[in-house]
């Protein structure tokens, strides 16, 4: 009997292990292993183009201490990362609370302003790049309705690097409000009549009760939104290129520059690791201190 | 026993006959190009026909990579063991992919061809030690192609008009564009495809700069755009975005195929762009500087690389394509770098968009004073470090003279 049930249970896990393992399979071959390489590539120099490979042992990480464009690179990402998350994460919630109730209306506008996340990037990117021409662009002409001269956004300096920002987060919007509507959808109702009743004003109902309890999501959509962030590619590539004058030239782009453009893949691998290790560590930072600040049922 | 014996016999003679059947397996050649034109794309099949028609079971098939990620992906794909077997490289591209040593030399491939019918400046940069690395099939100069009808609407002269007078300079070609501006409200001048700031910088600010006496590196590795004569080009270049507000500006778009600019610097393998357009064209040279005549000339050549399968067919197939014959057929696009073609009938008469006197006054003599764009074996990354510098340039309050001395204190520690 007892030997009827291990040889099932070994057959369940067998049965289980089946099952993962073409995920696992996947992400060995296309996640761990690129990763581990990455890890390796960082300490050999590597020239793509003429496929000369040597240990380069600390070469590549003393090499980009001295790089200036390496932390204008690391600073860009971060101003964009600073930029983007806050005006994202705040953007998204208010908007959810907005459109929290059912009606047409609310219906209507979660459609409108989840459509950019389901339009292709070099569609939205193209669209933008004309609205941010200097004189002839729509923003600057709607700008010019209401007496404001904007500069030529994209080959401005701060002005390419807000555009890329707020394109940013139009177009990725939606997806943070249909998790907060989630949230938002399941806020105990008891709470707020009792709050109610004990004469809490709106603000003080959102400060006190909103907030905390939308936290835990609120760190969630933090980290995922500051992960895309640090790791923003295709958008830089598309409207500015890195450009003007390296204003937008963020650690991604230059790690591409580097890897395909010059063909340094061992020089790029190195500023990959970083960008990996700064990846983790935020992530782990912010994690550690959104447990501390949210608001835990005992 | 002898049934088997007789049906094991009929296998082996099967096999054997199938294993030499696939020796002649047909080979597909994969050459990768740039250009997406249907006319371009439909004359290069016709070449490849011929090949074939001469090579039963050899085909070629034509792969086109967008200009701009073109040398990318073909480092990409020669890296990951994918490498296509023949193409073309690109005069900018040309030193750092011969000195990395993946294409194949051609000199025997090309011996049957007469490789002394190439002038020795044309292939000079396709060129290391005896052997030849890449063979030019297309060494077009940069030209002016201007819209006769906006041109009319101004009342100005024509640049060819100008020019035989003598009076096509590059502040003549100021004032064209300014009373054009003036007049009909439409830009006078568009860079060369709509990028000269971005991807065409340097087919912008060289034929400006060499015409003016200057150059932007010498051979000693020492950037020279802050001389007084790069210096004094570029002013005038930046007076006409912001001042007469005549050229397309940075981050616009006003297509001159399209009737939207009365000029532009291109190639006449763009002509063809203006096949059906309502209004006419002309062609002119670049306009001299105070330093002369100054011709500017973007070269690419075909070449076949060392990873294929097929390295000897495709280096076969390249000699091929730049035979006198091909070359022939291809000035149609490309002017050539083959002295017999050039001095022929089917250079002249090669374009049937361009009338063949054209050819020869414009194209045929800046081929004779032209030279090449610049190229450098560091070349991505020097054209990084300059735009970076220039992006400072395209903006109305921009001090040239300061921008300049930048662009060349970041570019000379690249020359090395």
């Amino acid at each position: 009997m007892k030997r009827t049930m291990r040889r099932s249970a070994i057959r369940e896990e067998l049965f289980g292990y089946a099952c993962v393992a073409p995920q696992l399979l996947g992400f060995l071959l296309f996640v761990l292993g690129p990763l581990v390489m990455v890890f390796v590539y960082g300490f050999q120099s590597r020239n793509l183009l003429t496929g000369r490979v040597s240990f380069a042992g600390l070469a590549n990480y003393r090499a980009l201490l001295g790089d200036p464009l390496f932390f204008k690179s690391l600073k860009n990402t971060l101003v964009f990362t600073l930029g983007l998350v806050p005006l994202n994460v705040a953007a998204s919630l208010l908007l959810s609370l907005a459109l929290a109730g059912e009606s047409r209306v609310n219906s209507f506008f979660r459609t409108v302003f989840f459509a950019p996340v389901v339009t292709a990037a070099a569609a939205w990117a193209i669209v933008w790049k004309f609205l941010l021409q200097g004189d002839q662009g729509v923003v600057n002409q709607l700008l010019g309705v209401v007496g404001i001269a904007g500069p030529n956004w994209l080959l401005d300096d701060a002005g390419a690097m807000a555009a890329v920002i707020v394109t940013r987060v139009i177009k990725n919007l939606g997806m943070n409000i249909v998790i907060y509507l989630a949230a938002v959808t399941n806020l105990p109702h008891e709470l707020y009549e009792a709050a109610r009743i004990d004469g809490a004003s709106a603000a003080q109902r959102f400060r006190t009760l909103t907030l905390p309890l939308l936290m835990p999501t609120t760190i969630m959509i933090s980290i995922i939104t500051m992960i895309g962030s640090l790791k923003v590619f295709d958008h830089i590539m598309l409207l500015t290129q890195g450009g003007p004058s390296n204003a937008t030239m963020v650690l991604v782009y230059y790690i591409y520059f580097q890897g395909f453009k010059v063909f340094r893949t061992g020089y790029a691998s190195a500023l990959a690791t970083i960008l990996f290790a700064i990846v983790l560590g935020l992530t782990f930072a912010q994690w550690r201190l959104g447990k501390r600040l949210s608001y835990q049922e005992e | 026993m002898k049934r088997v014996l007789i049906l094991l016999l009929a296998l082996c003679a099967a096999t054997a006959a199938f294993a030499q059947g696939g020796a002649k397996t047909p080979v597909e050649l994969r050459f990768t190009v740039w250009t997406g034109n249907e006319a371009h794309l439909q004359m290069l099949n016709g070449i490849a026909a011929k090949y074939t028609a001469a090579h039963p079971g050899v085909t070629v098939k034509f792969d086109t990579i967008p200009y701009d990620d073109y040398p990318q992906k073909l480092v990409l794909q020669l890296a990951g063991s994918n490498p296509p077997d023949a193409g073309w490289i690109s005069e900018a591209n040309a030193p750092a992919f011969v000195a990395a040593g993946n294409l194949a030399d051609l000199t025997a491939a090309a011996a049957p061809y007469d490789l002394k019918d190439f002038s020795a400046s044309a292939t000079e940069l396709w060129r290391k030690g005896s052997a030849i690395y890449g063979l030019p099939f297309s060494t077009s100069p940069l030209v002016v192609i201007y819209n006769k009808k906006l041109l009319a609407a101004a009342g100005a002269k024509t640049p060819s008009e100008l020019e035989a007078k003598g009076q096509w300079t590059w502040e003549a070609f100021a004032d064209l564009a300014r009373t054009v501006k003036a007049k009909t409200g439409v830009y006078g001048f568009q860079t060369m495809d709509g990028s000269g700031y971005s991807d065409n910088l340097w087919a912008t600010l060289v034929p400006m700069i060499r015409a003016y006496g200057g150059e932007v590196w010498n051979g000693k590795g020492v950037s020279t755009l802050d001389r007084p004569e790069a210096v004094k080009a570029v002013t005038l270049l930046h007076a006409m975005i912001y001042k007469d507000k005549s050229v397309v500006p940075p981050g616009e778009q006003a297509d001159f195929f399209a009737g939207n600019a009365a000029m532009t610097v291109s190639q006449i393998s763009r002509v063809s762009k203006l096949v059906g357009a309502d209004f006419q064209w002309g062609l002119a040279k670049l306009p001299k500087g105070p330093a002369g005549d100054a011709q500017v000339i973007g070269q690419a050549a075909i070449v076949a690389f060392k990873a294929s399968k097929n390295a000897a067919l495709a280096a076969d197939f390249a000699a091929f394509m730049t035979s006198k014959e091909n070359v022939a057929v291809m000035t149609r696009f490309f002017p050539p770098a083959r002295v017999s073609v050039l001095e022929s009938e089917s250079f002249t008469k090669g374009n049937p968009n361009i009338p063949p006197e054209a050819m020869a006054s414009v194209v045929g003599a800046a081929l004779k004073v032209g030279k090449i764009l610049p190229n450098h074996p560091n070349f991505s990354e020097i054209d990084l470090a300059a735009r970076a510098c220039f992006d400072r340039l395209w903006r109305p309050d921009a001090d040239v003279k300061s921008v300049m001395a930048a662009a060349a204190r970041a570019v000379t520690p690249l020359l090395k």
